[in-house]
């Protein structure tokens, strides 16, 4: 089945904070708001929670590390072990710096592939919602119209207090 | 046969691979990724064809090993020839040989490579064209018809012969003419010497010097461990005469005295720089001295005479005065010393005296002139080079031209031989039968140790041949021992027992032949001339270098980039001049100037044009210039080493390696004469780049950059004769007490292989060099390459002039790979390509190798060589030469010397074989074997008995930079000079 | 946030832009056609590319050999221009991740060209230990892959390994980063392209970027922790490069206080070589109104700073080298100031010591001309560091036998000259074809500094607007 949306344009970033926040505040379902810019403080006006990427990232760092550290004594100290230069065959001194560089290595990739699985972005994919001018200077705010009790004129007449540039009704596929 | 057959083979590969290494280089311009894909098939397979029918004496990777003796020079060395698969590919000295007793210079060395000089003659001439032996042969007997017919004269020129054998040949053939004389010359003659016994002592023969008996030695112009008469002998000899082991330490008092600073003169413990006109004065006032009257007055400069005949005095019998010089006036008066300090019998030895040397120049000017009245109906000329060797060369070729019959032996078309109607080649000496007895009851042995490569006769076949009766060498020799040598011994019964012992050891020591010698005659001394002394312009010294000697090796390229002990040149010879005298005629190394004088018998005057060369220790007044250089066909070095846009040919403006510098020889009393006055110098405003191995030659570092005490760099450990005899560590520095932040991890269970190098015995004389180029198929690289410092030798001799007691001392140090067990070089490469062995070896990779050149950049002693281009012989037939037991690298990979690891392995097989640990001294590398003077000692540091482990335990070691703790395998002793003072002149570093 | 502003602060962007304009600014240049001096701009640089090219295709053929290196100097034009190279590549980082934690908001104007600039450099920094080695086409060796040789692995106590690690990651992550930065752009143009291809293009390489908060809110994190990670590793990069020298042997380059040292040094030239292309991209391509002389400023003083601590450096090796009691130690500097090469010596100090010196001087500082000037100087300068320290070390070491001397060939020349024009070659065709300003993060630093206190008024104008509207409607 598909569903309704009502969608609104708005020009100045405060406009678009506080439509957002009023739009919460009466109760109704925000869809997405996509503006061409990150606008500060606009994610807690839509009230979602702090993002868990960075445990992702710490993860991907530890098994880097861990790993890097042992590949290094293990090529050195057991499964060739050779004299060089009269060194210890496992100079832990000197992994150092290659298991930092890893770690790093890991911990960045790592992150960056988790947050094009969790948003959904990977090359050549269309957007699922285009609002062209999105990515140039307008704010959009996207209400779902869940149920009969969605009043189209009582949002309008919201957003028209916010100076939304233009309104429109649409349809949304749900797979 | 076998010789041919892998020489065609060998050549084809070489064609082959170089074919495909180039395009492979081509391709890899392009793209990297067209480099990775076919740098994947470095590793090609060389065909190789096994045996079908085994030759019992050859077991292929299997080393066969003759005696033999070396042809290097007159000296008769005895050599070893080790072959390979019925091809030598290295000669080493033969440890049981009473002259040279193991030890081998540079030049005998390098003879190996010689036999494969595709250069040389394939077979007989006839006027320019190739023939073959019998239409030589009935040419030659119808013109010696001729000849007897017409009574015509007949002369047989040739360099000293010491071969009994051939000299009996001679004698007959000679004797079968009306008149045929034999006429000997050297170009480096020593007539002089001859000719004052023949005046003094009544027999013209050359004494046989013995350094070893000498507790005082007086060298005056004489280069006795570097060119002068037999260097390996006496280098040696010296050396026995300065151990210091002994208690109190055996060490000679050497005084040299010379014009040019010589490598003997940069070991001896007082130098006193002095010019050729001044020799014969200074003899006369010696003599005076000794002989109690005071005449060093008139000669307030030589004051350090009463001094000098002070110590002569004490040392009656046991002292030895040697003069180079080969003007008669010197050598009478240094006879008339040696006679009056009883040195005759003792340390000069006329019973069994040299054969070394027996030019007679006054002979040679005879000929000369008979040649020139057209007297001599048929000249044959051996082992000499007329033309070249001698003054007015191109007049003495006009006038062979017109000769009706002349008959060269060269082994190449050279200056002489190309005047001569007939070429008879001779083999190579490696290929032929012979005898030599370089010394009296010494008869050295030669035999072939591979079938000739060219259709060549020896000397003794083509006489025997033109007698009439043809015979083998082999035939003549033994015919000829049963008459003459046989009988002097009484050791073996049975001929055939006593040539079959003597081709095994090489020699036989029989008695030397009766020579009567009559008692002194002093009126010789009143009437000796005094040379012309040179006014305000320069005395020119003409001199052979160590490598070079007179010049008939200069077609061997690895003589060619030999570094000279002292200038560390290579490939040029130059007009050394003193650092005064440079300034006076401001020139600057490099820049070309002009030698003329005027010669009373030469038409107009005469020029040379050489680069200078600022030498300290050289005398102000004096300029010096090596001979051997110039010769005809060395243009053919022009394209030696690697080819690029920027790279320079190894030849000079002449088109040939350096400038021959004999036209400024004379004839002087008789004497070919090595020195002359009234020369001019002016500047040509021309540069010529010399390709020195050395940019800086102080241990001292520069003036401008010096800090007080630290400006000596504690490398080079020095005592004091009188400080040493206090304290047996003296000049050393303080001990390094070695400390680390690693656990000790690695200890060497089994061997633990070190080297020991002791600086009081090495005099440069630069023989190591070359053994290990032989040995470890080191590459040439060409003058362009040595001028840009990126000489492969594994081996570098760094020559320090050192600031000692108000001395100019010179310190030769062999530096080789250290060895270090905590080796910068090992942790740094990213590949793994340069690991330690668990018996303390460093070694090299060559195959992993990426080239990134970190290793060589964190060397303190920078030892590590990088091959910047693919290195080829000039000379495919060259390849031959090489060692198959070691790499041939390939371009950008790191080398370095390996310890001789191969013949690390090699020992420890045959040890294991027999079930027994290696013995020490089993091992001996390359550069330990051949080093005269016996400075290199290897062996097993874990083996507390091992000669090594008693040199480490000595208190003179020392390590180089040991507070890098780098913990070098390699180590070094302090150089001892015999002074009184005690100061100790090695600041600690 | 936004009302917090004080009135005081200049803004960072000038000329009161909108949004909208700000998109249009910034893809003017990619819009309208190239001009006649981007096409002469990389006419030239291509050709000194090409010229490299055969240089090093010869050197390839023929062999290390075509340089002028020798068994005494083993590194000298390769690695000075390596460790150039990266130095220059560490500004963009800085700029993007340091600056961004220190919240040092003017960074925007220039991040992304900074860091396409590092990007770039970096390529060219990595050409040289590949080309250097006298088996390029063994060059992957020193990568720890399985094989059939034991295995055999590599030697990790190897700076060299470190260098080859550092680099890799270095590259990999500044390179994430800045496509990371360039998504939400890409998606502009491509809402913006009119031609079918630009569309297809740029909707393929903006992953199908919508400009929705949620998204919005990850990619800041993400946009944090890459600085975060970036930051240290920044550091990282040129320390390890500076222990290619520090852990040796040998006088000159064994010295402990060369990681912080070259760590100045390359965020020194960095911000050179940053300045040297921003004054020309905004003279080029009219960016004056984005980066203002507020930007130069900013960096010229970070170009003090640093200088200061190089300078510092200098005076320091000095100092200890004298107090270590070590004859080599001594010699070594000694014979940098007043030997054979001293002349490389104060170049060195002239460039690096004397130049920034001038601005310090507010005048100077804003003299857009002269800045462009002394920074040439400061890359000029900080290409001899590197030579100073690595070949002249080398000259003379221990043994005064295996001293030797170094000039350097033409290949090197061509090749130096070669790694520039690839440089600029990537640095234009990057200025023709992405945008060279985050237009995403310049619109968000907009209304920075500009007086907005009507803000709030119309907040609540809108308000009460809209209950008398809502009333109204309700009424109806």
């Amino acid at each position: 089945m598909s569903r309704r949306l009502f969608v609104a344009y708005f020009e100045q970033e405060e406009d678009i904070l506080g439509v957002t926040r009023a739009a919460k505040e009466a109760g109704y379902e925000i869809r997405d708001v996509y503006t061409p810019y990150a606008v500060h403080g606009l994610d807690k006006a839509m009230g979602l929670r702090k993002s868990r990427l960075p445990w992702i990232c710490l993860g991907f760092a530890l098994l880097g590390a861990t790993a890097k550290l042992w590949f290094q004594i293990w090529t050195s100290a057991f499964d060739w072990p050779v004299n060089v230069g009269g060194k210890p065959l496992a100079s832990v001194p000197a992994f150092v710096p290659v298991t930092f560089e890893i770690t790093v290595l890991f911990a960045g990739l790592g992150t960056v592939a988790a947050f094009l699985l969790v948003s959904r972005l990977r090359p050549g994919k269309k957007p699922l919602m285009n609002f062209n001018r999105a990515t140039d200077d307008r704010h959009v705010l996207v209400l779902v119209e869940n149920d009969a009790a969605f009043d189209p004129l009582e949002a309008a007449a919201l957003c028209g207090r916010y100076h939304s540039v233009k309104m429109e009704e649409m349809l949304e596929e749900e797979s | 046969m076998n010789g041919h057959h892998t020489h065609d083979t060998m050549e084809h590969d070489n064609e082959t691979s170089r074919l495909d290494r180039r395009d492979f280089l081509k391709l890899a311009g392009f793209t990297f990724a067209g480099v990775a894909l076919t740098g994947c098939e470095q590793a090609r397979v060389e065909k190789a064809i096994p045996y079908l029918i085994k030759p019992e004496e050859i077991t292929p990777g299997k080393a066969s090993w003759y005696a033999s003796t070396c042809a290097g020079c007159n000296a008769g060395c005895g050599i070893l020839v080790k072959n390979r698969d019925g091809r030598p590919i290295k000669i080493e000295g033969n440890p049981d040989h009473p002259i040279s007793r193991g030890g081998l210079c540079a030049i005998g060395q390098a003879q190996v490579l010689g036999l494969y000089d595709s250069q040389r003659l394939q077979g007989p001439q006839i006027n320019g064209a190739t023939s073959d032996w019998p239409t030589l042969d009935r040419t030659i007997h119808a013109r010696l018809r001729e000849v007897r017919a017409g009574n015509k004269s007949v002369r047989f020129l040739s360099g000293t012969m010491t071969s009994p054998t051939t000299l009996a040949l001679l004698k007959r053939f000679l004797s079968s003419f009306k008149d045929g004389k034999h006429v000997v010359y050297d170009p480096i003659s020593r007539s002089a010497i001859l000719e004052a016994h023949a005046r003094t002592h009544g027999i013209r023969a050359l004494p046989h010097y013995r350094f070893d008996r000498a507790e005082v030695i007086v060298g005056l112009e004489a280069d006795f461990l570097g060119t002068w008469i037999s260097p390996v002998e006496f280098t040696a000899a010296y050396g026995s005469g300065r151990t210091l082991e002994g208690n109190p330490p055996k060490c000679s008092y050497h005084v040299q005295i010379e014009s040019r600073l010589s490598l003997t003169g940069g070991r001896s413990d007082k130098r006193y720089a002095i010019s050729p006109s001044e020799r014969v004065p200074l003899l006369e006032a010696l003599l005076a001295l000794l002989e109690g009257k005071s005449q060093s007055a008139k000669l307030p400069h030589f004051s350090f005479l009463n001094d000098l005949a002070g110590r002569l005095n004490s040392a009656r019998g046991t002292s030895l005065v040697v003069c180079g010089s080969n003007d008669v006036a010197s050598q009478i008066l240094t006879n008339a010393i040696n006679e009056l300090l009883g040195n005759y019998g003792k340390t000069l030895d006329m019973q069994s005296p040299s054969y070394q040397h027996q030019s007679n120049d006054n002979a040679l000017q005879t000929l000369l002139t008979e040649i020139r009245g057209g007297k001599v109906g048929a000249l044959f000329v051996h082992g000499v080079n007329p033309v070249y060797d001698l003054p007015k060369g191109r007049e003495i070729g006009e006038l062979l031209s017109r000769l009706p019959l002349v008959v060269s032996f060269a082994e190449r078309v050279d200056e002489t031989a190309q005047h001569a109607g007939f070429v008879c080649p001779e083999p190579h000496p490696l290929s032929s039968w012979r005898d030599t007895e370089a010394v009296a009851g010494v008869v050295s042995m030669t035999q072939p140790a591979l079938a000739p490569l060219e259709n060549t006769r020896s000397l003794m076949e083509s006489l025997s041949e033109w007698l009439g009766n043809r015979a083998s060498a082999h035939e003549l020799m033994q015919q000829e021992w049963r008459k003459s040598v046989f009988p002097r011994q009484s050791a073996e019964k049975d001929l055939a027992a006593f040539w079959n012992r003597s081709v095994h050891d090489g020699f036989a020591a029989v008695a030397p032949r009766p020579h009567r010698t009559e008692k002194y005659d002093s009126r010789p001394v009143q009437n000796v001339a005094s040379p012309e002394t040179g006014a305000d312009s320069f005395e020119l010294v003409l001199y052979p270098k160590v490598s070079m000697g007179d010049g008939r090796h200069a077609h061997n390229a690895w003589l060619q980039e030999v570094p000279d002990p002292i200038t560390k040149i290579t490939w040029d010879n130059y007009a050394i001049l003193s650092e005064a005298a440079a300034k006076k005629l401001g020139v600057l190394s490099g820049d070309i100037v002009r030698l003329s004088f005027t010669d009373p018998t030469a038409a107009s005057g005469i020029e040379l044009e050489l680069p200078t060369w600022i030498q300290p220790g050289q005398k102000d007044s004096v300029v010096a210039v090596a001979l051997g250089y110039g010769r005809k066909g060395t243009d053919r070095f022009a394209n030696i080493g690697p080819r690029w846009f920027e790279g320079k040919p190894s030849v000079g403006p002449g088109g040939l390696v350096g400038v021959n510098a004999a036209p400024a020889l004379q004839f002087l009393n008789g004497q070919l004469l090595y020195e002359r006055g009234g020369v001019r110098i002016e500047r040509t405003g021309r540069h010529q780049t010399l390709a020195c191995t050395q940019t800086y030659h102080s241990i001292d570092t520069p003036p401008l950059l010096a800090q007080g005490s630290e400006s000596r760099r504690p490398y080079v450990q020095y005592a004091t004769l009188a400080a040493y005899a206090e304290d047996r560590a003296a000049g050393g520095g303080p001990k390094h007490e070695s400390r680390s932040m690693w656990p000790e991890q690695h200890e060497y269970k089994g061997a633990h292989w070190g080297m020991m190098v002791d600086l009081n015995a090495c005099t440069g004389c630069a023989a190591c060099v070359v053994s290990c180029q032989a040995e470890n198929n080191i590459p040439v690289v060409g003058k362009d390459e040595v001028h840009r410092n990126r000489e492969l030798h594994w081996i570098r001799i760094d020559r320090y002039f050192v600031e000692n007691d108000g001395e100019l001392d010179v310190a030769h140090q062999p530096m080789m790979c250290q060895h270090c067990a905590n080796a910068p070089c090992e942790t740094v490469c990213p590949v793994l390509a340069t690991v330690h062995s668990e018996e303390g070896l460093n070694q090299q990779v060559y195959n992993r190798c990426v080239g990134t050149r970190y290793c060589a950049n964190n060397c303190p002693y920078k030892i590590r060589r990088f091959n910047w281009f693919d290195y080829l012989h000039e000379d495919a037939k060259q390849n031959m030469v090489l060692n198959p037991d070691v790499t041939v690298r390939s371009r950008g990979v790191m080398e370095k010397c390996s310890l001789c690891v191969q013949r690390i392995q090699e020992q420890k097989i045959e040890a294991k074989k027999n079930g027994k640990k290696v013995a020490d001294g089993a091992i001996k590398t390359a550069c330990q074997q051949s080093c005269p003077a016996q400075a290199i000692v290897f062996g097993d540091m874990n083996d507390a008995d091992s000669f090594v482990s008693k040199r480490i335990a000595d208190a003179r070691r020392f390590n180089l930079l040991a507070d890098l703790e780098t913990r070098p395998s390699v180590g070094y002793m302090t150089m001892v000079r015999n002074r009184t003072n005690k100061s100790d002149e090695t600041p600690h570093g | 946030m936004v009302d917090g502003i004080s009135i005081l602060r200049s803004p960072l962007i000038l000329g009161n832009k909108s949004a909208s304009q700000v998109t249009d600014d910034v893809c003017a240049p990619l819009d309208r056609g190239p001009g006649m001096t981007w096409w002469f701009a990389l006419a030239v640089s291509l050709s000194m590319f090409t010229l490299g090219v055969i240089a090093v295709t010869y050197q390839l053929a023929t062999g290390i050999g075509t340089w002028g290196l020798n068994s005494t100097v083993g590194w000298a034009f390769d690695i000075t221009n390596f460790v150039f190279w990266i130095g220059i590549g560490h500004a963009g980082t800085l700029i993007s991740a340091i600056l961004f934690l220190f919240r040092q908001r003017w960074r925007t104007s220039v991040n992304r060209s900074a860091e396409a600039m590092t990007i770039f450099a970096v390529i060219c920094a990595g050409l040289f230990p590949i080309i250097h080695m006298g088996r390029p086409w063994l060059a992957f060796w020193v990568i720890p892959y399985p094989n059939f040789r034991g295995p055999l692995w590599i030697n990790f106590r190897s700076p060299l390994v470190w260098d080859m690690f550092a680099i890799g990651t270095y590259f990999t992550i500044s390179l994430v980063f800045w496509y990371v930065g360039l998504i939400p752009d890409l998606a502009t143009l491509r809402d913006r392209a009119v031609s079918k291809v630009k569309k297809t293009l740029f909707g393929f390489f903006s992953f199908g970027w919508d400009g929705s908060t949620r998204t919005w809110q990850r990619y800041e994190t993400v946009y944090l922790l890459l600085a975060g990670l970036a930051t240290p590793l920044v550091v990282s990069v040129h320390t390890i490069v500076s222990w290619d020298f520090a852990t040796s042997v040998i006088p000159g380059w064994h010295s402990t206080i060369f990681p912080p040292y070259f760590v100045a040094g390359a965020v020194f030239s960095g911000f050179a070589m940053v300045l040297t292309l921003m004054i020309i991209a905004r003279a080029v391509l009219h960016f004056e109104e984005y980066i203002t002389l507020h930007h130069i400023e900013s960096m010229s003083k970070i170009i003090i700073a640093t200088g200061g601590i190089v300078a510092m450096a200098y005076m320091t090796e000095l100092f200890v080298s004298f107090y270590s009691g070590n004859e080599y130690e001594r010699f070594a500097f000694i014979n940098r100031m007043l030997g054979p090469y001293a002349w490389a010596y104060w170049i060195m100090v002239g460039c690096n010591v004397v130049t920034p010196q001038f601005l310090w001087f507010r005048k100077i500082r804003r003299n857009v001309a002269l800045v462009f000037i002394l920074s040439i100087f400061i890359n000029v300068g900080m290409w001899f560091e590197r030579f100073v320290i690595i070949t002249i070390s080398l000259t003379r070491d221990y043994l005064p036998a295996s001293w030797d001397n170094y000039a350097p060939t033409l290949i090197e020349l061509a090749t130096l000259v070669g790694s520039f024009g690839l440089f600029f070659t990537l640095f234009l065709i990057f200025a023709r074809f992405l945008p060279m300003i985050a237009i995403g993060e310049v619109k968000a630093v907009l209304s920075y500094g500009r007086k907005e206190s009507h803000g709030k008024a119309r907040e609540e104008e809108g308000r009460k607007v809209g209950e008398y509207e809502g009333l109204h409607g309700g009424t109806s």
